[in-house]
């Protein structure tokens, strides 16, 4: 098969690319995401995809989305930050494009990215994780991805590690995503800084801000690197959060290979040591089985769009 | 003979007992045996194994062995990497057993051997996505998707029991605190049992005076058994091991999204006094709840002997396989395909007749025999 158009759709904007059977990218483009209005949602795509179209030989569409889609790889059954409910989004696209249209979960997406083209190239088994705002999952086992017997496996954000923890947007409690992504780094941030800790002051000017409702995620993980104290202590709490909860799943899947990817990722040698100390540290029975290898995601924010594209080559299964 | 009416033996063997059993291609049990486990010395317990099958072989023509162990089983299914309760580390066990019996052996760990018979013969049969759990003295786990095992990379995926749900929790002996069979086993039953029976409640009233009044002789049964009989105390007993089920299972359909869920070993003998409230706590729990379909939680049906008669069928796929491949070519020996990772052919096949049936991944299916035809 020649060309596929990979579609990322986010909460802000829809990256849409032109992908060759090596996962290069050729064509890009984007638009703006519509995110209050399905419709306009889906027009937005069709419109990002009309355009890649038009100029070059496509034979399929693959869109990544962040919710629930079910298994026949074109509904999308829930998304948290738009306003897709049992949304026939395939479907649609198709009808409009005229070419065959497949939506995975945005996660999936990138987690086969990384899987076909990026850090776990060579593996067979693999989990990956996009630690951004939330924590995305992707399961690659024997060489498919997992996608369950609804389509909404691998939501690794949303299992539990602490009872009764944090609210989580998913309506559950303490679910891993309250403690080991962006939005709890910042969270512990602020509270740290609302504390009126004297630490926490400082990181506040070293990062050029004194409202502490004002600190991002980006900036504490700079202050890190500048070798703020405080700063540190947070994201070693969150590589400690994320490496036992890759501990708990490794003895699901048992995989050869974890990739770590995300915006949470640029804070790479900080939390990646801490998350690898844990990871060793709650692995069961550590001293009597294999461990597997531990990395960074190499594909950055395409991943999505490239897996999308990638996994558009694949047949849909027959229902 | 055909292949298809050929006898295997199925070999459980567990801290205690080695139980070995004679079944057939539909899941029969028509012999059995039983052995204390020597603990000591691998040697001694291979010893005891091949001394049982000659024993049933006496009897029956059986065609190949099917081991379930408790313990990490590699990725091809020869070795034990480790095995909680007996003496076994980096243990060849199928070779070793292989070489005193001249007949195909295959090693599987225990969970996914009861997990097996389950799809094969009860509470999973056709279903495309499948976790089996089971509860006894701790917690077993398995996934069939397709129907095949998952095995991960090195063997041992699946291993449930030891997912964190208490940070800083009971003590576990893998290592860890927190470890979800510390919670929702037959041990975690126990130790609650006996706890409340120590602190000298009135409540644990019935439950004291079934243990003739001494609390350490309290029992995962027991409990059971009064709570079959209406105490409420043992009621309730069950219904805090079942919250504890339903929650890690909620933790598993996010990560897995089973079809339906299998609760198997001693502790479901329960039945609804446990999995009515893991019921209960899965809905309550599970993430994205209202906005997708959720899996079904049944009981085992095949009782404590199903990893007996999973060993003993995936023995059978193996000793088919194997001739398929003796017949089909002289270049390619047995034991080279072996060595190649015969465990995932077997199940390939599975997996394809599998897509056969539900008409899924014909694609996938089809690859999967150009790959066998190719190799063979
Ligand atoms: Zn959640
Ligand atoms: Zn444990």
């Amino acid at each position: 098969m020649g060309l596929t158009i990979g579609i990322d759709v986010g909460g802000t904007k829809i990256a849409a690319g032109v992908v060759d059977a090596d996962g290069t990218i050729g064509a890009r483009t984007h638009r703006d995401t519509p995110a209050d209005s399905v419709d306009a949602t889906a027009a937005a795509i069709v419109d990002a995809a009309a355009e890649l179209i038009a100029a070059h030989e496509v034979e399929a569409v693959g869109i990544g989305a962040a919710g629930f889609v079910s298994s026949d790889r074109s509904t999308v059954l829930f998304a948290p930050n738009l306003a897709w409910r049992d949304e026939p989004l395939g479907a649609r696209v198709a009808e409009q494009l005229k070419i065959p249209v497949v939506v995975e979960n945005d996660a999936n997406a990138a987690a086969w990215g990384e899987f076909a083209f990026g850090a776990a190239r060579a593996a067979e088994h693999m989990v990956c994780i996009t630690v951004g705002t939330g924590i995305g999952g992707g399961v690659v086992i024997d060489g498919e991805l997992l996608r369950g017997a609804h389509g909404v496996a691998a939501e690794l954000g949303h299992m539990r590690v602490v009872p009764g923890g944090h609210r989580c947007g998913c309506g559950a409690r303490g679910c891993w995503e309250q403690y080991a992504s962006g939005r709890a780094l910042v969270r512990e941030g602020r509270a740290q800084a609302e504390s009126g800790s004297l630490a926490a002051a400082q990181m506040l000017s070293v990062c050029g801000i004194t409202d502490p409702a004002e600190l991002t995620g980006p900036m504490i993980t700079e202050a890190a690197a500048a070798g703020d104290p405080c700063a540190m202590e947070l994201l070693e709490d969150l590589g400690r959060w994320l490496g036992e909860g890759l501990a708990s799943i490794a003895t699901l899947f048992d995989p050869s290979t974890i990739v770590i990817g995300g915006g949470v990722s640029a804070a790479k040698e900080l939390l990646m040591k801490s998350a690898q100390v844990a990871f060793e540290k709650h692995l069961p029975a550590r001293s009597n089985r294999p461990h597997p290898s531990f990395g960074l995601a190499e594909l950055g924010n395409d991943a999505g769009l490239i897996g999308a594209a990638d996994l558009a080559r694949r047949p849909v299964p027959v229902l | 003979m055909a292949l298809t009416q050929a006898l295997t033996i199925g070999i459980d063997i567990g801290g205690t007992k080695v139980a070995a059993g004679v079944v057939d291609p539909e899941g029969n049990i028509l012999d059995r045996l039983r052995r204390d486990t020597p603990t000591k010395d691998p040697r001694e317990t291979e010893d005891a194994i091949a001394e049982i099958v000659r024993d049933l072989e006496s009897r029956h023509d059986v065609i190949a062995v099917g081991i379930g162990a408790a313990g990490f089983v590699d990725g091809t299914r020869s070795s034990v990497l480790f095995a909680p309760h007996l003496a076994w580390r980096h243990e060849p066990l199928r070779d070793a057993v292989e070489r005193r019996l001249g007949v195909p052996v295959v090693v599987e760990n225990d969970a996914n051997a009861a997990a097996w018979s389950e799809w094969r013969f009860g509470g999973g049969q056709g279903e495309s996505h499948l976790v089996c759990v089971t509860l006894g003295t701790g917690i077993g786990g398995a996934i069939l998707n397709d129907g095949a095992l998952q095995r991960g990379k090195f063997g041992i995926a699946g291993e449930f029991g030891h997912m964190q749900v208490v940070p800083g929790g009971h003590r576990c002996e893998c290592g860890n605190r927190g470890c979800w069979e510390q919670y929702a086993s037959g041990n975690a039953l126990t130790r609650e049992a006996r706890e409340l029976a120590l602190s000298g409640s009135p409540v644990a009233h019935n439950l004291l005076r079934a243990a003739g009044g001494d609390p350490r002789k309290i029992n995962g049964p027991m409990v059971t058994e009064l709570a079959k009989d209406g105490d409420p105390v043992a009621v309730e007993l069950l219904e805090d091991v079942g919250r504890w089920l339903g929650i890690g299972l909620a933790n598993l359909a996010a990560a897995l999204d089973p079809g339906t869920f299998v609760i198997g070993g001693g502790v479901s003998d329960a039945g609804e006094l446990l999995l009515a409230p893991a019921r209960e706590a899965f809905k309550r729990t599970l993430t994205g709840r209202g906005f997708r379909p959720e899996a079904r939680i049944v009981r085992a049906v095949l009782g404590p002997e199903a990893g007996m008669v999973g060993a003993a069928d995936l023995a059978r796929e193996e000793a088919t396989w194997l001739r398929r491949v003796r017949v089909k070519t002289t270049a390619v020996t047995a034991k080279t395909a072996a060595a190649r990772g015969r465990s995932t052919r077997v199940e390939r096949a599975a997996r394809k007749s599998a897509a056969r049936r539900t008409g899924l991944r014909a694609a996938s299916a089809e690859s999967a025999v150009e790959l066998d035809d190719s190799e063979a």
